[in-house]
């Protein structure tokens, strides 16, 4: 099944890159950056100069979206950085597995089990307790660099 | 037996004083501290303690017990006032102040200040309900212990009582007593007008008895204690805030030459006092027993006794200088004879501390103290603010061969060359003279509106100025070329500054016709040095130069606007009259050449080697300045009330036209204007990423051409201002600029089609500059895979840029504009829509398109035509549940905790901004300028509320209102709701309002004054139209206000019932503002109008809960005048409304003090 769907997903794509350079300046607070190869998303952004009458600078403080860990970096505000490009999903649940991982509906009918079930204990048990009560719930997937995660939750109620 | 009863009170008493000493002591050493305080407060609470606490501050061994008992009166006594009889309140303050003066040689100075602060407090209370004769007895005990009947101990404590008194009464001391502002403000008036006079001439008295001791010897005498306490008291009645009694009335003679300059900002205050005061501080050889006596203290600093700082000599000092400022009707109106002959007097004392300069610079140097030298620079801003610079510069022409101006140069000049040698890091002793002084300069030279000419020198004193401003500017530059290696210097921004230069500016202005060939110079100089250089040599200690110059030039040639346009200094217009040719008027000359060599910037090669970043942000700070003053000016000189001979006039006025004519429409302001727009152009484009240079650019400059019509008019026809428009459609550089500036840049090209005269074509410039932004939006939004590339950062970042310049073209709507800009809007709408669905994991763009509605919405609401509105509101209410829809009953989480509350921000922004656009939908029911013709055919915004209440409260949670300016909104807008559209709560579901109720619960317990305020007047409106309807024999709240039972089967009171128990429970026990009174009574009223009953059986529950029979009866009696005393009838309109106001405000008068404790 993921041969077919590969190809169709790199046609749609087609030039999409993991990542897209764009001018450090332009970043802003609440926008996405790679900070040592991990996509990060800016929590403050200040900037400075380089001596007196050099150019500017922008610091970046960022959060891992992933981890959760944090991280900085001080990029020339005329030089490119890297943003990654993070897509967020929604798909329908349909299963949670013994092993922890769940079973997703997608867009086009398939299944998708490859998710493990979220760390975050609030998450959890909001998904578990929702699933085991009959609720229809959606999750959102963010994805970005290759890595994917389980982010958010929402109950669409019974329909 | 009776025996046997005393001794068991005493005993009883003892306990209790041994409780507290060692509850004091264990808090000393820090055990059980809880335990301690408890047993302190209960002291303080429990009913009556007077006879405890006089027990133990007459028998204790301990300080602190005393201290603490002396509390503990002070708050019963405040609590309880109301009960206490007459006698009880003054023997209550006569044991205070007996204890005080018997005691008063006690090494415990903290007890005994406690205590005399204690009977002031309680004077006070009791002051409006004593008569004069018992005031009288309690005061006349304090003169005899001030003038020294009773030693120096005693006298010291006397006037330490006065002082406390007198803090008490000065409003901005005050402690609070739980009374309305108008009892302090009595209390205030009355001790002004009959007591303060009377209480300074003691304090003379006092400290002239003690002076002769202390000339006479040299050592220090404990009489120096006295007298440093009677003169800092005199102090403090001088600081006190007089009533206008003493200001001199405007127009008035004295005017002229004595002024009396009010200025919030500054370092001094001025002491205006009435002519009551004349015979204490003017007649009576005061002024010259108190400089006689620093006199004779200053020859014995040398010895052993005193010193330079020593408290005697500081509050001489002080007292000595604010005497300087002593101005109003105190003098005789002789023309203000009288009152140089009383500055003479002072300066002639001060003139010691200050002259001659150099020398004094010197002593500081070599190790004394520069106290002295500051208090003197002092009295001289303080003369400064009473004379004008002629009066001020002939002061010291009585005493000495120069005039007080060249005096303030010299002495300056000594400042700022100490400062250059010294870091600033350390706040050395120049730098705060140089402040002080450069606050005299700016109090004499800021020009008074009495008359235009003021502000002129005499010929010393331009010279003096021109001096001082050369070594200004000689240090700024010895500064900038210094710093150059310390890297955190330079974020003082240009703002920072600004403060100091414009003082630079003044002093510069006072002796315009040197300073401002002096700067030509010294830019000339600087702009052949980097020539010279060319590449060679680093040219950064120039560029830093040319930076601290522009600023300086840029302040002396033109004032902040602040969105006004500014006048051309009064100095450049009257002070050239020589020069009538354009090319030879200085300031053109400067102009012109700064002019030209910002315009070289324009050359990339010149740019790379000379123009750096932060040098740009100079130049174009400077254009921003220069031409909002200059560019195209037009308009008449300002106007003299002095006359001036016919022939100077026409001489000014014809160098005004020579300098103006050098930026006019028609001559060069076109090609100025045209160099402007190149420079900012090459700013936005060429210098990437620099945020600081290019909102300079945005906001300071290109915003200020556009704001003016005059300008506009030219802008759109060059062609640089074309390059400008089509780079910003066009060129992908300029999606680089930083957000907010797009934004702002957007919104200049759009104001620019203020210039275009003909309104189509105006409409038509708008459409091609904002078309290609809506047709990309669209193209976009109806893409098949918009899904998966609108994820794409790229494409995030082009949309965001184009939703930023939406917003800043939609505030510039303006009514000419109108049309293109609603289309603008209205073609976007549906991509608006798609995007907010593709992008709804998206929080940044999420909120942008939020406000792009906002604004959009904000500027063109009060124009639309019904349909229209029609069209736009359905669009809203679309857009609400979209973003409903995608939002409720969502949980995200993180992993990060601050990523978790950066997402609770995000989702508060968003909140905010759909209250903000139901606030926009509001105003069309104000303000409307359609053509409508009927009313039917408007759609009803209180139906739309309606809607957007429904969709929007179920998404504002508690959580959220802990955001601030959230819950402002939210109240406001709740307010206005209710307070306008009371007629659509019914229609509510139960749970909107239930909602909208808890949210009221919460706001009415907020700490935010304005927010309580707008809870009561949300209560007053549902309670106001409940009733009115109820009246009328209609519904009114209908199920909502009725009781009902709830899913456990218990029974729930309706929603005003509940709150009239919650707001009684509010303003009887519970923390708030006095001002918020007005605003209870008024929702308390209606509310009580509503249900009788219940008010009644509240009533009932209160007076029984009261513990002894005085207080029922008390109690009972407060409630029934109520709602009774002042002829309140049982309705509620405004007449009865008014009555309930003050009946209230009575009510918690009596009865609040005694309820809150119990």
């Amino acid at each position: 099944m993921s041969d077919e769907e590969h190809q169709f997903e790199s046609k749609a794509d087609a030039g999409a890159s993991k990542t897209y350079p764009q001018q450090a300046g332009t970043i802003r607070k609440g926008g996405h950056v790679v900070i040592k190869n991990r996509a990060c998303k800016v929590v403050e952004v200040s900037t400075s100069k380089t001596g007196k009458h050099g150019h500017a600078k922008c610091h970046f403080v960022a959060i891992d979206i992933f981890n959760g860990k944090k991280l900085e970096d001080i990029v020339p505000s005329s030089h490119n950085c890297d943003v990654p490009h993070v897509s967020r999903t929604d798909y329908q649940l349909i299963d949670i597995s013994e092993d922890g991982f769940v079973s997703l509906l997608t867009d086009n009918g398939n299944t998708k089990d490859d998710l493990k079930l979220p760390t975050d204990d609030a998450l959890l048990t909001q998904i578990k307790d929702g699933f085991a009560e009959g609720k229809d719930l959606v999750v959102s997937v963010m994805s970005a660099m290759g890595e994917e995660q389980i982010c958010a939750l929402k109950d669409i109620g019974p329909k | 037996m009776n025996g046997g009863h005393v001794n068991s009170e005493l005993g009883q008493l003892q306990a209790t004083m041994q409780a507290i000493e060692i509850a004091c002591s264990s808090i000393q050493i820090n055990v059980n501290p809880t335990a301690a305080e408890a047993t302190i407060l209960s002291l303080c609470k429990s009913p009556r303690p007077y006879q405890t606490c006089q027990f133990i501050i007459e028998n204790s061994q301990s300080a602190n017990a005393r201290f603490q008992a002396a509390t503990a009166i002070r708050d019963a006594a405040i609590r309880e006032w109301s009960f206490l009889s007459p006698d009880e309140k003054k023997s209550l303050i006569s044991f205070c102040l007996s204890y005080v003066m018997k005691h008063a040689s006690s090494p415990e100075g903290y007890v005994l200040s406690k205590i005399s602060t204690v009977a002031a407090q309680l004077l006070k209370r009791g002051w409006l309900e004593f008569t004069a004769a018992e005031r009288d007895a309690f005061f006349s005990e304090i003169n005899l212990a001030i003038i020294g009947n009773h030693g120096l101990d005693v006298q010291f404590i006397g006037i330490n009582f006065l002082e406390s008194l007198v803090s008490e009464f000065s409003p901005s001391t005050s402690t609070a007593l739980g009374l309305p502002r108008e009892f302090h403000e009595q209390c205030r008036k009355s001790l002004e007008h009959d007591y303060l006079k009377n209480f300074y001439s003691w304090a003379v008295e006092a400290a002239q008895v003690v002076t002769n001791q202390i000339m006479n010897s040299d050592a220090a005498v404990s009489e120096d204690r006295v007298c440093a306490t009677a003169l800092r008291f005199m102090l403090q009645v001088l600081n006190w805030d007089f009533s206008n009694s003493g200001r001199v009335v405007k127009n008035s003679l004295d005017v002229y030459s004595f002024v009396a300059k009010e200025d919030s900002n500054s370092a001094y205050t001025l002491v205006q006092l009435g002519p009551s005061w004349r015979d204490v501080l003017i007649t009576s050889g005061h002024i010259g027993w108190l400089l006689g006596l620093y006199g004779v203290l200053r020859e014995k600093f040398s010895g052993k006794g005193y010193w330079i700082d020593c408290p005697l000599a500081v509050s001489a000092r002080k007292l000595i200088v604010q005497l300087c400022s002593l101005t109003g009707t105190i003098f005789p109106s002789d023309a203000g004879d009288s009152q140089g002959k009383h500055l003479l007097r002072l300066l002639s004392g001060i003139i010691h501390w200050i002259h001659p300069p150099d020398v004094i610079a010197k002593t500081i140097e070599s190790g004394r103290s520069e106290s002295e030298m500051l208090d003197g620079c002092r009295g001289l801003l303080s003369i400064s603010a009473v004379t004008n610079p002629v009066s001020f510069d002939d002061l010291l022409k009585h005493l000495q061969p120069f005039g007080t101006l060249s005096l303030l140069s010299s002495l300056m000049c000594e400042v700022i060359k100490d400062l250059m040698t010294k870091d600033l890091e350390e706040e050395p002793w120049s730098w705060v003279a140089r402040d002080i002084l450069l606050d005299t300069w700016t109090t004499l030279l800021t020009e008074t509106n009495t008359s235009g000419m003021a502000s002129l020198l005499p010929p010393e004193g331009i010279n003096a100025a021109a001096n001082l401003f050369a070594l200004i500017v000689q240090s700024e530059l010895k500064a900038a070329s210094a710093s150059e290696e310390k890297e955190e210097y330079f974020q003082a921004s240009v703002a920072a500054m600004d403060e100091r230069l414009s003082s630079y500016a003044l002093i510069a202005r006072a002796a315009i016709n040197i300073t401002i060939p002096f700067l030509t110079g010294l830019f000339s100089e600087r702009f052949s040095r980097l020539h010279q250089g060319n590449g060679i040599s680093d040219p950064t200690t120039t560029m830093e130069e040319l930076y601290s110059l522009l600023l300086i030039t840029g302040h002396v040639l033109a004032d902040e606007g602040e969105g006004e346009t500014p006048l051309i200094p009064l100095a450049i217009e009257s002070r050239f009259p020589e020069y009538v040719e354009t090319e030879k008027h200085p300031v053109v000359v400067l102009s012109w050449s700064i002019i030209k060599f910002a315009e070289q910037s324009l050359d990339p090669n010149m740019r790379t080697s000379f123009f750096s970043p932060r040098l740009m942000e100079a130049i174009i700070w400077f254009l921003a300045r220069w031409s909002s003053t200059y560019l195209m000016t037009v308009g008449e000189m300002q106007s003299y009330r002095n006359s001036i001979d016919e022939v100077t006039l026409l001489q000014m006025q014809q160098s005004r036209k020579a300098l103006l004519s050098f930026s006019a429409e028609y001559t060069q302001g076109k090609n100025l204007l045209d160099i402007i727009v190149r420079i900012s152009l090459t700013t936005l484009i060429s210098y990437a990423g620099e945020k600081d240079l290019q909102a300079l650019t945005c906001y300071q400059l290109l915003g200020g051409l556009v704001r003016r019509k005059s300008i506009c008019t030219h802008l759109v026809t060059l062609d640089s201002w074309r390059d400008l428009a089509h780079g910003f459609t066009n060129n992908r550089v300029l999606l680089s600029l930083n957000a907010t500036h797009q934004r702002s840049l957007a919104q200049t090209l759009v104001l620019s089609a203020s210039g275009i005269k003909n309104s189509v074509e105006a409409n038509q410039y708008i459409r091609d500059l904002t078309s290609y932004m809506t047709a990309y939006l669209k193209d976009i939004s109806s893409k098949k895979d918009i899904k998966s590339i609108s994820q794409q950062p790229d494409v995030i970042l082009v949309v965001t840029c184009l939703l930023e310049r939406l917003r800043g073209a939609s505030s510039a709507s303006e009514p000419r504009t109108q049309k293109a800009i609603y289309e603008m809007g209205f073609s976007v709408l549906q991509p608006i829509l798609k995007l907010l669905e593709v992008y709804k994991h998206e929080s940044a763009v999420v909120y942008l398109l939020l406000k792009v509605v906002v604004d959009w919405v904000e500027g063109q609401i009060i124009y639309l035509e019904p349909h229209e509105t029609a069209l736009v509101i359905e669009f809203c209410m679309h857009l609400l549940q979209l973003y409903s829809s995608h939002n409720i009953g969502k949980i995200s989480v993180s992993i990060s905790s601050s990523l978790q509350s950066e997402a609770n921000a995000e989702k508060y922004r968003d909140l905010r901004a759909l209250l903000q656009l139901l606030q926009k939908l509001c105003t069309k029911d104000m303000v409307d300028v359609s053509s409508a013709a009927s009313e039917d055919q408007q759609t009803s915004i209180s139906q739309v509320i309606y809607v957007g209440v429904h969709i929007v409260s179920p998404l504002i949670t508690m959580e959220m209102l802990k955001y601030p300016k959230l819950c402002y909104d939210h109240f406001a807008l709740l307010s206005h709701m209710l307070e306008v559209y009371p007629e659509m709560i019914p229609k509510l579901n139960h749970e909107a309002f239930s909602h909208i109720s808890g949210t009221l619960d919460y706001g009415l317990h907020h700490q935010d004054e304005e927010i309580v305020g707008m809870c009561l007047r949300s209560l007053r409106a549902l309670a106001f139209y409940h009733y009115t309807e109820r009246e009328g024999g209609r519904d009114g709240l209908g199920p909502h206000a009725t009781s009902y039972k709830d899913a456990a089967g218990n029974f729930q009171d309706g929603v005003l019932s509940k709150f009239l128990r919650s707001l009684l429970q509010l303003i009887l026990f519970e923390d708030y503002s006095m001002d918020l009174v007005g605003a209870a009574a008024d929702a308390l009223f209606p509310l009580i109008l509503c249900d009788h009953g219940l008010y009644q059986r509240l009533c009932n529950e209160l007076i029984e809960r009261q513990p002894n029979p005085v207080l029922k009866t008390r109690m009972a009696g407060a409630l029934h005048s109520l709602t009774t005393s002042g002829d309140v009838s049982p309705s509620a309109d405004r007449s009865n409304m008014r009555k309930f106001r003050k009946n209230l405000n009575q009510f918690l008068v009596d009865v609040r003090g005694f309820l809150r404790i119990i």
